[in-house]
């Protein structure tokens, strides 16, 4: 169709630290699931584990 | 004064010289009594050709990408091609209902065979599959071999039509073209997402439930059926959602059916995700009453019966979502509203239970990429 916008769909990590709350989002990477331990946190020693994997369109 | 001469001229019927004109008025007039059917036939024809042609090219691809994931991540004993193509053409044929006396049985029995034959078959293409590998696996066979009935239903209706020549048979599948094209793109747009093991939007139960499962010993209560018990508030929690990371449903009916057996229940609170209206908001949140899970009826059915048969309440959340969004990868919407869903849950316990009572909660759903 002439006028319909190509979709592309980019998934996202949203790490969650225990420690201090802080919350990072990163691109998906394979291999990410939900509520496992994912990477040290940038702002204390906590380690972060991922909160949500979420998805947000992109209209091109 | 009105001058008729004028209006005779208008219309080309005052001399012979405008016979031609005439012509040209009624000579379309004759063409559309006689054969506008078969005009309208032509136009409707190109739409569907059209449509016919995507649903074809997401059959292909759905087919294409299940042989690739086959024979990059699972490691094949031999060319997986012959075999996936002979699950893909397998169907189903359901128990006859002219006497719907034990039909459910006859249903459940007959989708569990086929079920349980898809992924005996499934694990005969290599040994080394893991479970989760296995879901992934029959749940791509379910969207590919879908696409594939999609494609013949369609083409089957259109090339009768066509042949008799038929235009009102063209009809019905012309008004129904949009919902199938939107459900043929959503199953399209749903691979990458099983493929990868990302949440989808149907997720969101097992998402609720799982968090509230974190940390706390869980056994295999039914197949492919996640149990972990609780205590809220002074009241016990038996927290039930399909064993994840796999793309699976699980049995919840059967889950119930065994915790209800062991155990004095006093009500039952189902979480799942449910098609939004046109016009409502994608994502909102909404509570009721009666059993809140989809699918082919056997476990809705099931559940209902034995919340009947022990007078136990049952109630539900549902996080309202469109087809797409429902079996795609999980919106920031619908993820962001994981919290308030339990809270919700909380909440609905707290006012429908007193202290020392039990309650079920089912986080119902496909919980790919969602462990507990």
């Amino acid at each position: 169709m002439i006028f319909s916008k190509e979709e592309i769909i980019l998934a996202y990590t949203v790490e969650k630290c225990p420690k201090c709350e802080k919350l990072n989002r990163r691109d998906f990477c394979e291999g990410d699931v939900l509520f496992n331990s994912s990477s040290k946190c940038t702002f204390c020693d906590g380690i972060t584990t991922i909160e949500k994997i979420y998805g947000e369109t992109l209209q091109k | 004064m009105l001058n008729f001469t004028d209006f005779e001229q208008m219309f080309s019927m005052g001399d012979d010289g405008d016979t031609l004109m005439m012509l040209v008025w009624i000579i379309p007039i004759v063409i559309f009594v006689f054969y506008g059917q078969q005009i309208q036939l032509l136009v409707t024809s190109g739409e569907i050709k059209k449509a016919i042609k995507k649903i074809d090219k997401f059959r292909s691809d759905s087919k294409k990408e299940l042989i690739d994931y086959v024979k990059k991540n699972l490691d094949p004993v031999d060319d997986p091609t012959k075999k996936i193509e002979q699950f893909l053409d397998y169907f189903t044929i359901m128990p006859v209902d002219m006497d719907p006396n034990g039909i459910m049985d006859k249903v459940r029995h007959t989708v569990r065979s086929r079920e349980d034959y898809t992924r005996n078959h499934v694990k005969s293409l290599s040994p080394n599959m893991g479970e989760i590998e296995l879901t992934r696996v029959q749940t791509l066979i379910e969207i590919a071999s879908s696409l594939q009935m999609i494609h013949k239903i369609v083409n089957h209706m259109f090339l009768t039509a066509k042949k008799q020549k038929n235009y009102p048979l063209i009809l019905p599948l012309q008004m129904m073209l949009p919902f199938i094209m939107e459900h043929a793109k959503a199953m399209d747009a749903s691979i990458p997402a099983f493929k990868t093991g990302q949440p989808l939007g149907d997720g969101i139960g097992p998402m609720v439930v799982g968090k509230m499962m974190l940390d706390k010993e869980k056994e295999i209560i039914s197949f492919q059926t996640a149990l972990a018990k609780i205590d809220y508030e002074q009241r016990k929690l038996f927290l039930v959602k399909a064993e994840g990371p796999g793309s699976t449903v699980g049995r919840p009916d059967d889950a119930l059916q065994k915790i209800v057996d062991n155990n004095k229940i006093d009500a039952i609170v189902m979480i799942d995700a449910a098609l939004k209206m046109e016009g409502e908001d994608s994502a909102s949140v909404a509570r009721g009453f009666g059993a809140a899970i989809g699918g082919i009826g056997t476990e809705k059915f099931q559940i209902e019966d034995i919340a009947t048969q022990n007078k136990i309440p049952v109630f539900s959340i549902i996080v309202k979502q469109s087809v797409k969004e429902a079996i795609t990868l999980m919106t920031k919407e619908i993820a962001d509203q994981a919290d308030n869903v339990r809270s919700q849950v909380y909440e609905m316990i707290l006012e429908n239970t007193l202290e020392g009572q039990s309650v079920v909660v089912i986080g119902v759903g496909n919980t790919a990429g969602v462990p507990q």
